[in-house]
């Protein structure tokens, strides 16, 4: 069920094994495991309500903040288990950024925003702030459009510019992986590309994993491809053979277009 | 289904007479609704309008900067309005900053469940209390228990019990106006839940919160059945403007009413009209800079360029 390819190894970055979601009495995940590794994109796919967003969010612990909600079993950040008591979710989330489906800029200056996770991790040399600020917004690609309005708000950006500004501020604070939920959902085309291609630039650094509704995005920007189904991690693969020759019968039937 | 929906749907672009009768309802409906709406303005309007006719020419400098008198005509309102704006910022001085601390914990910190239901309960339960009553507690406790006698800060506590649950709820309110997706981009960046608090979610909450407190501030100002028993009837015309807080502090509303019931100077319908008219125009004015004060915060704390 699960190819060579991404099996348990040394490089891999952040591993989830047996993992199990509660909501309440609802069980969203079932047994999940999945292993990610250092620069590359894994990219996890399915249909909406399949429980990949769900599962993204047990990567840095966010599910710590949703009410009723439960994660079993475990998920290790380089071999370290960051569901173990003596993990602290600040360190993880430091370590382990998260980009949001829409974006969700602060009603702050694009200087304070992007600046802002320094900030709280104790940076308060100006200089070092400002270029800090400059280098992400710089890795977003998004310097040359802003640098004459940092001291404006993020909220006249646009929606494209706005979530590549969310980019810039999780880069600002140096984390390994990144997680993406759907990030270029609420975008137009022109501004998805802009994100893809820099989704391709950040995989030289960074762990990316990205959900997404869209396959042909999956196929243009991943390495590895997760397929997720009621809840369940139906296949894994390297992308070119999830999308050329998947395994599984509902791997197939959801490429293929026939549900979904 | 000889006939498909196509050929069946009607070719005509004017009314008939159902549509007819259905736009003249909605039409009647619009102007109706617009009156009601329209009857608010007018009712302050005239209000306002009639307090200037009644009052307007009593608002001289003697007046309003002037002692009050006890048995002779000519008296001010100077120190009843020193000791309301006296009493109301002591007032939000304890209240401030008890109000927000417990609608902070409440709102981001606790859990919907029991113990936040209990003090949800407790502050609404709090927040029903008459206000008559609520002053012949602060009666028993401050001026009789602590022997305070007659004091502002008597009337001060009293009117913190009094305005701590709707404070609070303010505060919540404000909170809760704050998106979820500011908190989780906070704490996704590994801020802990105080830095998100103090970083995000205050910032974005406080011109809403402004905007609550200054609209409580107003009723403070024009409160009185809390204050006849607590704050006092009089004041000492010999030292009119104290700062110290343990002394009876008779405000402009409850000189307003005691002059009507309880006075016997001469000229009590030139201080009662004047007085109202000031009392309106200090509760209007905090109504004003509620709204200019929180839309300005608004912008100052979020960045907003437009």
């Amino acid at each position: 069920m699960i190819d060579a390819a991404p099996a348990v190894e040394a490089r891999d970055k952040l591993t989830a094994r047996d993992l199990n979601i509660y909501y309440g009495a609802f069980h969203a995940i079932k047994n999940a495991t999945l292993a990610m590794q250092a620069q590359t994109v894994t990219a996890l796919i399915g249909p909406s309500g399949c429980g990949k967003s769900t599962f993204l969010r047990a990567l840095n612990r966010m599910h710590d903040l949703t009410p009723g909600a439960r994660v079993e079993g475990n998920v290790t950040l380089d071999g370290q288990d960051i569901y173990a008591s003596d993990a602290d979710p600040v360190v993880i989330r430091h370590r382990i950024g998260m980009v949001f489906q829409r974006p969700n800029p602060f009603p702050k200056t694009i200087y304070e925003n992007v600046c802002y996770g320094s900030k709280i991790h104790g940076e308060r040399n100006k200089a070092k702030l400002d270029e800090i600020c400059e280098r992400s917004l710089r890795q977003a690609a998004l310097w040359d459009e802003v640098k004459d309005r940092l001291h404006r708000s993020a909220l006249d950006l646009s929606g494209g510019q706005q979530q590549r500004m969310c980019i810039a501020r999780v880069l600002a604070v140096e984390p390994e992986v990144i997680l993406m939920d759907e990030p270029a959902s609420a975008l137009d085309p022109i501004a998805t590309s802009k994100i893809e291609d820099l989704i391709g630039e950040l995989k030289k650094d960074y762990s990316v994993v990205i959900v997404t509704h869209s396959m042909q995005q999956a196929a243009r920007i991943s390495e590895y491809t997760a397929f997720f189904h009621l809840g369940e991690i139906v296949e894994v693969g390297t992308t070119t053979n999830i999308f050329t020759r998947p395994k599984e019968k509902r791997t197939e039937d959801y490429i293929t277009g026939r549900f979904g | 289904m000889g006939i498909s929906a196509a050929q069946k749907r009607t070719v005509r672009v004017t009314s008939d007479t159902g549509v007819k009768v259905r736009r003249f309802i909605d039409l009647l409906a619009t102007v109706v609704l617009w009156a009601m709406a329209s009857s608010i303005i007018l009712l302050l309007a005239a209000f306002i309008a009639y307090l200037f006719y009644l009052g307007g020419h009593w608002l001289t400098w003697d007046f309003i900067f002037g002692l009050p008198k006890e048995t002779t005509a000519g008296g001010g309102i100077g120190p009843e309005i020193y000791n309301s704006f006296y009493i109301l910022i002591l007032t939000l001085i304890f209240t401030i900053p008890i109000a927000l601390a417990a609608g902070i914990y409440l709102q981001e910190y606790e859990q919907p469940g029991i113990f936040r239901s209990i003090v949800q309960f407790s502050a609404e339960s709090l927040a029903t209390v008459p206000s008559i009553v609520m002053g012949l507690f602060g009666l028993l406790i401050f001026v009789y228990y602590f022997h305070w006698g007659f004091s502002a800060i008597g009337g001060a506590l009293t009117l913190t019990l009094l305005n701590l649950p709707a404070l609070m709820r303010v505060t919540q309110e404000a909170l809760s106006s704050v998106p979820d997706t500011l908190r989780e981009a906070s704490m996704g960046l590994g801020a802990t839940k105080w830095q998100t608090v103090l970083r995000t979610v205050l910032p974005s909450a406080i011109g809403r919160m402004t905007t609550g407190i200054v609209l409580i501030a107003g009723r403070i100002f024009g409160e009185t059945a809390a204050l006849i028993f607590t704050a006092g009837l009089s004041l000492s015309t010999n030292h009119p403007y104290q700062l110290q807080p343990f002394r009876p502090a008779e405000t402009l509303a409850i000189h307003l009413w005691y002059t009507h019931s309880e006075s016997i100077v001469p000229d009590v319908d030139r201080i009662g009209n004047g007085s109202a008219l000031v009392l309106l125009i200090m509760v209007l004015a905090f109504n004003i800079l509620a709204r200019i004060g929180g839309s300005f915060l608004t912008k100052r704390f979020t960045g907003r360029s437009s």
